[in-house]
Parts: structure tokens; sequence; C-alpha cells
């Protein structure tokens, strides 16, 4: 074990260590921190390092963090870097890796060791960034233009004419303004001579800048000292300048509508989309969201169609528009093309910009640079081999162990490979498909990715790593976020640093000798910024997904509260006779909705229902069963997160932590006591309904949520009370019948308090029907929809009278009220035949409300086809 | 010679189709031979918003939407053209060489050729493979004069393949038109494409449509002619020149340009999204081709 270089002497600030050190064994808690040290050794010879000079000195923007990060020592990081894993955990962060075998939602990863570099260092990397995109920029314009870099010969018609990313759909689109390319994103390293190196360019829809927010607010509250005092460079202001940079590009006069555009919840990015909506005020829309028509693009809200300006995008080029682009797209908006034509919408980044993401660029951009800004560039990129040059090919045909081969475009089934990782065999098979296909391939060197120290069970360990960086449209240049995504491989020699590849992140510290000055200006204009985002109106979809939200979230509830009660019955000591037994079974399947279940079952079956019930918990395939209806409640929460508290999050993420156990707790079949199994998804159930309550604010969000809430609640008690109260078998315990409808609607404590004056039925179907004092009751779902009717109506027209939804919940009202409890549980020929109309009618007046509010607000799709067989195409 | 075409195309669907947003490539462009006097286009329902505009090729787009709720759309096209007679000054026998061209197409640095390159690439509906490089070899030698190769390869192909409606579709890939020597004019006209690019030779698609004349004695029926695809290929010598290997001629005064692109793709007459209609909708499609004196603008 390594030696610490800064002795530990010190006491621990943190006062939960102090307590362990009291109530634990002195000793060997002290041994274990003196063993324990944080000692960075310097790397072997030969590679880089970002930590230590060429000579082999610490650098000393390095110098201060890792003595802080030492002082700490290792226990008491491996406690912040737990909780920096719960904070990234309950603001829901994921990257979404597409792998067999992997959950779908993985979460992000932040090593706590920040990736630093110094101010003069970054001035560098800066300058080298703005001439960069200005080069990209007046490419994009070329390449959609006069061509000249074609005509000129600078670069070879084919190695634009050959690339997949260049739309002929695209030519002669163009932004008003100095600008085509908005948004620039590059993946850079630094070599071993301290220059760096840029791997890639990003133009199309680059993801991270909310992945780089989000680690910074994780590091501010991991670590608030050690950040303040390294004055650390911050990024509000690149945000701001994002933001306004976006409004400003608007066609229209009024006021700017930006959109952002997500290819929808299960993009591998979707955190980063909605992080960056929120942070910036503007919707996040998926590609239903947004229709053409008469020649504008508008996003469905609530109120109707809203005119859209700008759209900034997170879907790839050819899936903008399957009119003109990938006809299989089902992530574009059809006819939008034809829009941004126009200069109707802008786009950032115009469709088409994934032209300069071609590799075969990087051969050329040096005498590109030349040509368009008369000087070479200050920052380099990776030396690349074009195999359609016939000089190349024969260079990389003798140099392919050494290089790495990439084809020029993403679409491309050959993905990147290291030449040295190949066996003669599969060498020659990838020359073969070269020669077959020059101009699809280039080559690269491979560069050593300069390692950073990584934060690795308790100690710091070399681990190579990768800069994306983020630049956006301003004035007449470009400004870059101070900062970037920092990415580090998952060993010291990981060849791939991805996000793809499940790589950690780090957040990249830009730091200054003295503490950056924040002007009063910045701090109002992100105050502004959320102010406009509480009022900005949103898409009719995540209306309808928080409607069904509390639609799912209330069935849940009610399926667990009668699977407990008949549980709890079932074992009780008081046996139930077999009749009672029969009809407590069917009202499950009732009220889960899991037919035919325990309707038509034979004797046998009832006698042994934990089967079925194990069913009814567990099979997500089956519609209705407990994780059916909750991963249908997950995929709500979902599709609107970015309306949901973090503290709403956290109980959701909860919820889909309980049902990911499930299978395990399950896996010996129901305990002996069954209800208590059932507890790890309650009480999330009830924290959200709670939250529900307590934390949203009473916008229309609130009351559509709160709506399906009291829709489905009406649902299952009528469901419920149809099951035990309607019908009468004269051998099934009416006792045991009442008691089950009381405590599966949780008013049986009330009931028993009041039946010392009255009784039975009658006092059952009241309580639970008529009393519009309980929060449970038929009556009270129904008062509480007319509330919110009327609020949602009055944020929408002004109109006079009473509207569908109005006549419909008045009728169940009064129908309710106007109902004599004597009458309703009078029974006659084995059925209450009152309580049975009653409840017909009223099943048909909430389903009446919840249709007509459904066809009022949301979004009835029908799925887009194509005119023409385009087969071929894929 | 002046013509006027007609081309309307009718879909018929089982559901309604409540909006849809359409691209026509269907009004006739200008070209070195041709020049279109007037075109229109017609749609029914009436589109709601529409845009035309030239495109990357050079081609009429004609972009639409409807917002009208339809069970039954028709659009037509209806156009005026001037087509000239063919040329008659190209050197077939004593033109550029094979070998002359390739070099040229490599080295010359002419927009013109730099821009042909373009078409020697493989395209969405094109890929060059071995089988193409081994149809088209025999009628290339470096010797020969370019012309005469590809007159040769026209002829073969023409000799070779049986014309055979409903046989191919437009998803049929290249290496079963190949196999079974069976196909409609888009076919052949990919074929051939596909063997020029082989050979290093720009290649384009050209789609429009032929004059038909009745057997002898018959009158012409109304609605009976059809559209039809050729190609042309691309001499650093003489500029762009079209053949018709469905009928194993040069397109000349009866051939009229609509579009021209890499292949069928850049030039598909209408295409679109729609939104409901159901399963299979019905397509009816009738094209009218008819002399016009001279002096005729109007219809």
């Amino acid at each position: 074990m390594s030696k610490p270089i800064y002795p530990q002497n010190q006491p621990l600030p943190q006062p939960q260590l102090q307590m362990q050190a009291q109530t634990q064994d002195q000793s060997q808690k002290q041994g274990s921190t003196t063993t324990q040290g944080l000692n960075y050794n310097r790397p072997a010879a030969g590679i880089p390092d970002q930590v230590y000079t060429p000579d082999g000195a610490i650098k000393p923007e390095w110098d201060y963090l890792l003595n802080s990060l030492d002082n700490l020592g290792s226990k008491a990081l491996k406690e912040r870097q737990d909780k920096a894993r719960r904070i990234l955990r309950d603001d829901g962060v994921t990257y979404n890796i597409y792998a067999e075998n992997s959950p779908s939602n993985s979460e992000w990863e932040l090593d706590l060791v920040p990736a630093i570099i110094g101010s003069e260092a970054w001035s560098v990397i800066e300058a080298g960034l703005l001439e960069r995109a200005e080069l990209l920029n007046l490419m994009l314009r070329d390449f959609y233009g006069e061509r000249t870099l074609l005509k000129q010969n600078i670069i070879p018609p084919e190695a634009l004419f050959g690339h997949g990313g260049f739309l002929r759909a695209c030519h002669g689109i163009k932004i008003p303004g100095e600008h085509e390319l908005i948004l620039h994103s590059a993946d850079m390293v630094q070599r071993a001579d301290g220059t760096m190196c840029v791997l890639s360019d990003r133009t199309q829809a680059p993801s991270g800048a909310g992945y780089v927010l989000e680690n910074r607010t994780v590091m501010s509250r991991v670590f608030p000292s050690l950040f303040r005092d390294s004055h650390v460079h911050r990024l509000a202001s690149f945000f701001q300048r994002l933001r306004h940079k976006l409004i400003s590009l608007s066609p229209s006069d009024g006021q700017a509508r930006v959109v952002v555009l997500t290819p929808g919840a299960h993009n591998e990015t979707y955190f980063d989309h909605s992080y960056i909506s929120n942070y910036l005020g503007f919707p996040l829309v998926q590609s239903g969201d947004l229709v053409v028509r008469n020649g504008f693009v508008w996003m469905k809200s609530l109120d109707g169609l809203d005119r859209v300006d700008v759209i900034l995008r997170r879907v790839d080029d050819v899936s903008c528009d399957p009119v003109e682009l990938r006809s299989s797209s089902q992530l574009g908006v059809p006819g939008l093309l034809d829009v941004v034509r126009a200069g109707r919408v802008i786009m950032a980044n115009p469709i088409g910009s994934g032209v300069l993401e071609n590799p075969i660029l990087l051969k050329y951009l040096p005498e590109i640079s030349k040509a368009l800004l008369g000087r070479e560039l200050r920052l380099d990129s990776v030396k690349t081999y074009w195999c359609g040059d016939p000089e190349d090919l024969t260079f990389v045909t003798a140099h392919i162990k050494e290089l790495i081969i990439k084809p020029i475009y993403r679409g491309h089934s050959l993905k990147s490979v290291f030449g040295g990782d190949l066996s003669q065999a599969e060498t020659t098979e990838l020359l073969q498909k070269i020669r077959h296909q020059p101009t699809q391939f280039v080559a690269q060197e491979r560069i050593d990715k300069p390692h950073v120290p990584s934060l690795i069970n308790g100690g710091l360990e070399p681990r190579p790593a990768i800069l994306r960086t983020f630049s956006v449209a301003a004035d007449n240049s470009y400004i870059v976020m101070p900062g970037g995504l920092t990415r580090v491989g998952n060993e010291v020699s990981s060849p791939i640093v991805s996000m793809q590849a499940g790589c950690p992140s780090k957040d990249t510290w830009i730091t200054a000798t003295e503490p950056e000055r924040i002007s009063e200006n910045e701090a109002n204009e992100a105050g502004q910024a959320e102010l406009e985002a509480s009022l900005m109106s949103l898409p009719s979809r995540v209306i309808e997904n928080l409607f069904w939200m509390g639609r799912y979230a209330e069935r849940a509830e009610a399926s667990l509260r009668i699977l407990r009660t008949v549980f709890m019955m079932i074992n009780d000591e008081q046996a139930i006779n077999k009749a009672s037994q029969r009809i407590l079974l069917q009202s499950i399947t009732e009220v889960t909705g899991t037919h035919p279940g325990f309707l038509n079952a034979t004797d046998e079956q009832l006698a042994n229902p934990e089967e079925e019930l194990l069913l009814i918990i567990k099979d997500g395939n089956r519609p209705g069963s407990i994780k059916s209806t909750l991963n249908s409640l997950l995929y709500c929460a979902d599709e609107s997160k970015e309306l949901l508290s973090s503290d709403t999050i956290r109980v959701i993420n909860d919820i889909r932590d309980a049902l990911d156990n499930l299978e395990s707790s399950l896996a010996n079949g129901l305990s002996s006591a069954p209800e208590e199994d059932l507890d790890p998804l309650v009480i999330p159930l009830i924290a959200l309904s709670g939250l529900m309550q307590e934390s949203m604010v009473r916008g229309v969000g609130w009351h559509f949520l709160d709506m399906g809430r009291r829709v489905e609640r009406g649902v299952q008690i009528m469901k419920t009370v149809t099951t035990l109260a309607t019908y009468i078998d004269e051998n099934a315990s009416k006792r045991t019948l009442l008691n089950a409808m009381l405590r599966s609607m949780e008013v049986f404590i009330t009931y028993r308090r009041h039946s010392r004056n009255r009784s039975g039925m009658e006092l059952g179907l009241e309580l639970v029907l008529l009393d519009d004092t309980n929060p449970r009751s038929l009556i009270f779902q129904f008062e509480q929809l007319q509330k919110h009717f009327s609020a949602v109506r009055r944020m929408g027209s002004d109109t006079k009278g009473l509207e569908e939804e109005d006549r419909v919940l008045l009728e169940a009202v009064t129908k309710l009220k106007l109902s004599r409890i004597n009458e309703l549980a009078e029974s006659k020929d084995g059925s209450r035949s009152e309580l049975v109309d009653l409840l017909i009618r009223l099943n048909t007046l909430l389903s009446d409300f919840s249709n007509t509010i459904s066809d009022r607000y949301f979004d009835h799709r029908i799925d887009p086809q194509q005119l023409v067989n385009t087969s071929w195409e894929d | 010679m002046r013509y006027q075409v007609k081309h309307i195309t009718k879909y018929k669907y089982a559901n309604k189709v409540s909006h849809c947003y359409n691209l026509a490539n269907l009004m006739p462009r200008n070209t070195a031979r041709q020049t279109c006097l007037e075109s229109r286009m017609i749609i029914s329902p009436q589109e709601t918003h529409a845009n035309k505009r030239t495109d990357y090729f050079g081609n009429i787009s004609y972009h639409f939407e409807i917002q009208t709720p339809h069970s039954e759309l028709t659009i037509t096209a209806e156009s005026l053209i001037d087509v000239a007679e063919l040329r008659t000054d190209l050197n077939n026998d004593l033109g550029i060489s094979y070998a002359d061209a390739l070099k040229l197409l490599k080295e010359m640095p002419s927009i013109d050729v730099i821009e042909a390159r373009e078409f020697c690439l493989d395209s969405p509906m094109i890929k060059v493979n071995q089988e193409l490089i081994d149809y088209a070899t025999p009628s290339f030698s470096l010797s020969r004069p370019l012309y005469t190769c590809v007159e040769e390869l026209t002829s073969r192909i023409f000799t070779d393949f049986t014309y055979t409606p409903g046989f191919t579709n437009i998803s049929t890939p290249l290496s079963e038109v190949l196999a079974h020597k069976k196909g409609v004019c888009q076919d052949f006209a990919h074929l051939q494409i596909g063997c020029l690019r082989a050979m290093g030779i720009p290649a384009k698609y050209v789609s429009g449509y032929m004059e038909t004349l009745p057997p002898p004695g018959q009158e012409k029926l109304v609605g009976a002619d059809a559209t039809h695809a050729w190609i042309a290929y691309y001499s650093p010598e003489d500029g762009w020149i079209e053949f018709d290997p469905t009928n194993d001629v040069r397109a000349g005064s009866k051939h009229i340009v609509t579009a021209e692109g890499r292949d069928y793709y850049d030039v598909t007459p209408l295409k679109g999204v729609i939104f409901g209609g159901g399963k299979s909708p019905i397509l009816e499609v009738s094209v009218d081709v008819a002399r016009k004196p001279e002096g005729v603008i109007n219809r």
C-alpha cells in the first residue's frame, strides 16, 4: 500500500466520522487512515499525464486539489462519492445504454476528482476552438451553397459527395445573419507535448451540456469549499448566451417561441435534453408534439396550436423530416424541411450540418483553413488518412496495424476498429472492404490518451481522459463554455472512452488565479429565465401523461389495497367461508382488471389462489397486474419528467427499484404474511400521492394529474362496490364482504365509530358513496372533478354556459345527492337493483367525462405512413 | 417538337386521410435540349399550402400540404414542352477514347468535370458491385471511343433483357434484375447507370415520358402513355449524352424529360407522408402525351 504524501494528523471535520471514530475501534480507524493515502504517482515514462509537467513536477493547478483531497482522506472521499451518487440518483440522471443484458436506465457515473485545466492553457484551447468553429461555419455555408472548396480543388468532390451526411435536400438553405453553425462541440485529447488535438467534431445535435451542468451542481454540493477556493470558472454565462442566441434566431416579430426537440424519453441522452430545456426555460417536445400547418411549425398545447420559431434539435439530420429525408423516421416532423427552407422556422443546428462530422475533412482542414481564413489552424486535428486518396490508401495498407479504421459516416454497418486488435484474417477482410469502397473509410493515428487521476476504491489511479467542449455562436464569433465534459476510461488502458461504453464522467474545472466576478446582470438574467419557464405553455402530450400518471398511480394503489385487504381476511384467524372467499378473490380480478382471473375459477383454484395472486402482482406482461400498472406509471413519469420535482423523481426511483426487486423478493412465492411483501411498493406510492398534494404548484399540470387520480378512484370505487355489494350470494357472509369493502376503501375505522347508532350496508354505502366529507367517497371524486374542470376552463377560454364536461359531472353529483340510501341498500331477488342502476349510469357519466376532456385537450395522433413504398431505403 | 403532357395520379384510400404532406417531381425541367413553356399542378382536394422550387439537381419540386380530410387524392400535372431534335454532331467513332475520358475525369480541373464526378459514386439505389463490373467490362476497352462503348452497352442491355411489366417493383435489387434478365425501364436505367459507374463513367437517371404511336390504323387511346426512364452519361469532351436502354436508342425528340438525378430516389414523381388512410390504397395513373402544333400555347 502506498504512503501518503501529506501527513494525516488533523481531525477530520466530518461529524459522522468523529462519531464513528468514537464508537468504533479507534486504533483500527487510526491505522486505516494512515495507510490509505491518496498518493498519485508519476506515471511510467511515455504516457502523458495531465497532472505532471514533462519534467515530472506537479502542475500548480493540480497541486491544491490533490493536497485538499489528501487532507480529506480516502474514507471521507468515499462518503462524498456516496453522497454524489445519491444526488445523481435523486435527480434522475441517466445515460441509457442500448445493449443486451443491461438495464435500460443506467445511472450516470461521476468521478469526484475534477479534470483541471489552468487558465493560461485554457485560453490557448479557447482561441483554437473559436477559430475552428468559425472555419466550420464557413465550410457549412460553402457546402450547401457555392461549393467553391470543390470548384477550387481544395477538397476532392468524392470527399463531399460520398458522405452520407451531405443532404442534397438542404442545398440552398441559409440562416439569416453570420452563422449557419450555431453549436459546435469537439472531442479532444492532450498530446504528450501538452498541445490539444481534436479527435472529432460534433455538429449535428451535440449532447452533453446538461450533464456538464449536473456534474457541476453535484460537485459544488459535495465539495463546497474546495470548489469555492479553487476559483473555478462558472458556466452560467455560457448558457445565458446560448439562450439569448436561440431567441435571437427567431424569424418572427413577436415573442420568440423556442422548443427543444428530443427523440423521446427512451433516447440515451434524454436526461440531457430535459435538463437543458428546463434550464433554458424552453418546452421539451417530441415529434408528435409538433405539426406543420399552413407552412409553419406549431406546437400542440392545451389551448390549441402555438407557433414555433426556433427548434433546438436533438434529433439527427436524416430523421428530421420523413417527407424529404429518411422516410422511415418516426422522430421527425413531416413537412419540416420545407418550412425551414422558407425561413419560417430556424433549426439549431441546421439540418444537414452533420456533413461537418465527416472525418475526411480533418485531412483537408489545414488547406481549407488557408483558403477560407487565410491562415493555418491553431488547433490541431488527429492525423487522418483518407482511403479514397490512392497515396493514403497505400500508406494505410502498409500500416494498418498501427491505425484506427473508421467509416466516414456513422450510419455505416462497420464500427471503428484498431488495426492492431485484428487477426490476420480480419485484417485481410477489412482491407477488402476498404478497397471495395475506399472513399467510405479513413484511418487515424492512435493517440495515447493522457491520464488523469480517478477515484478508484478510495485511492487515486490514472485513467485515460477525453474532453468534449461546447461552443455557441455569439455576435460575430463564438463563445466557448469554460469547462466541458471529461470522460475517463474504465481501465487504465481503455482504448475506447465514450458515454456509449458506460465510462464515468468528470467535472472539468478551468481554474483562475483569482476568483471570478459575477455581475449582477448575470444573476438577474438567470432569475428571469426561471420565471419565463414557469409560464411557458406545455405540449399537450406532457399534460396527457400527467393525467395518466394520476390514473395509474391510483389504479396501483387501489389494486394494492384490495390485495392487502383480501390477504389479511383470508389469512385471518377467523376462517371465511368458500362463497365469501370466491367473491373476495373475484373483486381482486375486477379491481385490477386482470380478467378472466378468478371469475370462472374452479373450486380447486379458489381454495389455492396463491399462484394467480402472485401473477397478478408480478407478471409484467399481463395488463392490470401490479407490475404492468406500475410500468405504465413509470413511463408516464418519464414522459413528464420535466414537470416533476426532485422529490417526486426520488420517489419514482424508489418505485422503480421496488419493481426491480420484486422478482427476487417473490422468488419463493408469497410469504406467510403476504401483505407485507407489498410494503416496498405501497410506501413509495403513498409518498407519491402525498407529494402530488403537498408539493405541486396548482397549475394546469396539477389539475390534470389530480383529475386522472379522481377519475380512476371513482372507477375503482364503483368496481369494488359492484363486486362486493350489488349481488347477494346467500351463502356468503354479508359481514365479511362489507368489511372487505370498508377496509379496501379505508373507511373501516369511521364505520366502527359511527356504527354504535347505525350499522350494516346502509351505513357502509353512505360512507363509500354519499359522504362528501370522506375523500374516498364517490361523490367527493365527482365534486373534485367539477372544481378541477372549472379551474382548467378558466385558464383557457372565457365562454359562458355549461360545457359537456360540466353537464355530465352535474348529473352525476345530482344523481348521487338525490339518491336515498335505504333504497340503494334494499335487496330484492338477490340483487340491489337501485344501486346497480345508479352505478351503471354513474359509470357511463364518468367515462363520458374522461373521454370528453381527452378529446378536448389531448392530441389523438394517427400514425403517419408513407404515400409510396420505400422499402428499398433500408 | 411541341408536346402537351397530362399526368394524372389518383389515390383511393380505405379510410379517410386527415392531412398529408407531399413532394411531387412532376413539372418538367428545362434541359439543354428542351424548354418547358408552361406547367401547372391541379390537386384535389385543394392544397392548403404549397411551395414550388428548383432542387439541388435543377428539377422542379412541388411541395404541398393538404389539411382537408379526404379519401381520394388526385394530382394532375399539365405541361407544354418544346423538345429539340437529336444532336448529330457527335464523333461516334472518332471521339474521345475510354482511356482518355478516364484520365480527363480524374485530372481535368473544370467545374463541369468536378460536378459530374458526383455521378460516379454509389447512390441510394445503385451500389456498384462485381456483377455489374463483370457485365459491363466486355463493352469497354481503353482504346475504344467512349461513345461506342456506351452505345454497345445500351444495345446489349436491350438484347439481353426482356421488358416484363410486373416482374419487378421499385424496391427490386439490381442483382435480381441481372439474375432474371427481366424488368422495366427504370430497372434497365438503374442497371446501365450501375455498369457505367462500375467503369468509372459518371451516369445519371433521367425520368420523363416518351411519345408512343398507336399501331397502324388505330386511334391513339387516351391515358395509354406511361412514364419512362433512361440514362445520361458524361463525356469530358461532349458533356451529357442520353441513351435509352429500353428502346436501344439515343434519347431524342420523342423523349420528354421531367427530372434528373443519381437514381430514382432523387426524382421520385410523388412521395410523402399521410395521416390515416388505412391499408393498401388503390393507385391509378394515367399519362397522355400529345403532339401540338408549334403555334399552340393554350390547351
